[in-house]
């Protein structure tokens, strides 16, 4: 306080000192769900948006990575049961038969690779490898723009609000805390959304235009789980990159705005 | 005015408030000098435009004056840091709005809570004082409704039962009774009384509704940014009963 000689009655009872000026987490996570409830049609559409991109992303990369890995291991299963058979030959036809069989089903995996264009020409695979990155990008700052705009919206909506919290007592850091927590929510509940879906439509990407019977299912585990959590990390990182500008907004406004009676 | 050794709570010095639109500038206020007492009762009248709002954001620490100066006991607001102001608004000064002003998602005991919690008391000993206060304004049946299933009165009780929680030596209201039906607003104002009269608390409020007036202790007048008179309840008794008489 500027001069406590003074007798400052007001003043006086500052016993705690610095408290904290600011709600602890709970209660912020509660707030920012709350909101996120009450705008739920408009949030609807930020959900879709980066669940839309999410998987967009997701079904890209686990599809060209599940089908690297039947190349590879069509290719090594086939010289494998090879030398295997060859050898079975010579001691136990049961195991010969087992062999043979194995060996005929990575064959066909390479066949079936083979007809849906996978060996021919490697420079029209990389230009289309090319396209899809610029295509991901291009959607993901599409993305970005539209939920940016959306929480500016909201934060307009929430001027009296943002002001009222700053009337009683709330600091810059509060508003940034909460509108930030309100964007890893909106980011991890849409992106796992995406990824999911995205996923989903990756499995059914390699049956269509592959066959079904080639997805095993360690592999359909694996390709979730190197998937999934990149895909959530990433739509999450996009959330709240796209949610800064809103918050720095929202943390700038004054206490007089809460006085506004026209929004 | 039970124990009224008229202690000064707030004075302001020729506050003058300028707004700057472009070229143009709007004199808002244009020299106030005031002091309002501990245990007072003030309103604030004048026409729509006269700069009531405006006086009140520096009064209320919300907003600062072009030149001047605000003591709130005392102590300059100019002087004090983002953080003290903080702490000014969160401790000693309760806000009521024209609007309510809720916190939509949060039912009526978080929304008393918030103001405890912010300065730091503790999670149950909040509930229970806001469910003391919504009590006291008549809502203690009402603690887990959520402000949009209520009407505009019962709003402005839970933003009184807020303005009240940490126990603030002021209170501002600015047009309590603008959103609200002439009796709701009649119960508003009571309710405000009843509350200085029990706790003490100075109360200032602003308002172009002459039917709110009975109630204050002093009345401000302010036209285009200057004082034009001030009036005690004892002067002001007279003009209530001329004016309702008028109307009858
Ligand atoms: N943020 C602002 N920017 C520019 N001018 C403003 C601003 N706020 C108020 N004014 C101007 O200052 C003057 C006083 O406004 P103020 O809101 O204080 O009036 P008031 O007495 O509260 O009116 P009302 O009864 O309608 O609420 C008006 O001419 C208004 O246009
Ligand atoms: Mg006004």
């Amino acid at each position: 306080m500027s001069n406590s000689t003074n007798k400052h009655t007001i003043f006086a009872d500052d016993g705690g000192g610095r408290r904290q000026l600011t709600l602890p987490w709970g209660q912020t996570i509660h707030m920012c769900w709350g909101n996120i409830r009450n705008r739920a049609g408009r949030f609807m559409l930020i959900f879709i948006g980066i669940a839309v991109v999410v998987a967009f992303f997701m079904s890209n990369l686990s599809y060209q990575g599940m089908v690297d890995d039947l190349k590879a291991s069509a290719g090594t299963e086939a010289q494998s049961r090879l030398n295997q058979a060859a050898e079975a030959v010579r001691s136990d036809a049961k195991e010969y038969e087992a062999a043979r069989a194995e060996l005929e089903d990575a064959i066909h995996a390479q066949a079936v690779l083979e007809r849906a264009g996978f060996y021919s020409d490697t420079i029209s695979e990389k230009k289309q490898g090319d396209q899809q990155v610029w295509l991901m990008l291009l959607s993901g700052i599409l993305c970005l723009v539209g939920i940016t705009n959306t929480m500016l919206m909201s934060v307009t909506e929430r001027i009296r609000e943002i002001g009222t919290l700053k009337c009683l007592g709330a600091l810059d850091g509060f508003v940034i805390r909460l509108f930030m927590i309100e964007s890893v929510f909106i980011g991890l509940v849409g992106s796992l959304i995406g990824a999911l879906v995205g996923y989903i439509l990756t499995l059914l990407q390699v049956g269509m235009v592959l066959e079904f019977s080639l997805i095993s299912f360690s592999q359909a585990i694996q390709t979730f789980f190197k998937g999934v959590p990149l895909a959530v990390v990433a739509g999450t990182v996009l959330t709240v990159m796209a949610a800064v500008y809103p918050t720095y907004v929202a943390a700038r406004m004054k206490p007089v705005d809460a006085m506004r009676v026209e929004i | 005015m039970s124990n009224n050794n008229r202690r000064e709570i707030v004075r302001t010095q020729d506050v003058r408030k300028v707004y700057r639109m472009g070229s143009e500038e709007v004199h808002a206020l244009q020299g106030i000098t005031v002091t309002i007492y501990a245990g007072e009762y003030i309103s604030i009248m004048g026409p729509s435009g006269s700069g009531k709002s405006t006086f009140f954001n520096m009064v209320g620490g919300l907003d600062k004056p072009t030149s001047g100066e605000v003591y709130i006991d005392e102590v300059d607001i100019a002087q004090l840091g983002i953080f003290e102001l903080a702490w000014l608004r969160c401790r000693k000064i309760g806000y009521i709005f024209q609007t309510f002003n809720l916190i939509p998602v949060m039912n009526a005991l978080e929304n008393v809570s918030l103001p405890m919690v912010f300065a730091g008391v503790g999670a149950d000993e909040a509930r229970d004082k806001a469910a003391a206060l919504l009590t006291k304004v008549g809502l203690g049946h009402r603690l887990n409704h959520r402000p949009p299933e209520m009407s505009g009165g019962q709003q402005q009780r839970i933003a009184i039962a807020r303005a009240m929680a940490n126990d603030p030596a002021i209170i501002l209201a600015d047009e309590p009774t603008g959103n609200l039906d002439l009796k709701t607003g009649h119960e508003i104002i009571d309710l405000l009384t009843e509350l200085k009269e029990e706790r003490g608390v100075t109360i200032v409020t602003a308002t172009h509704d002459m039917k709110m007036l009975a109630a204050s202790d002093r009345v401000i007048w302010v036209t285009d940014g200057k004082i034009s008179r001030i009036q005690k309840r004892e002067e002001l008794d007279i003009k209530v009963g001329s004016i309702s008489g008028e109307e009858a």
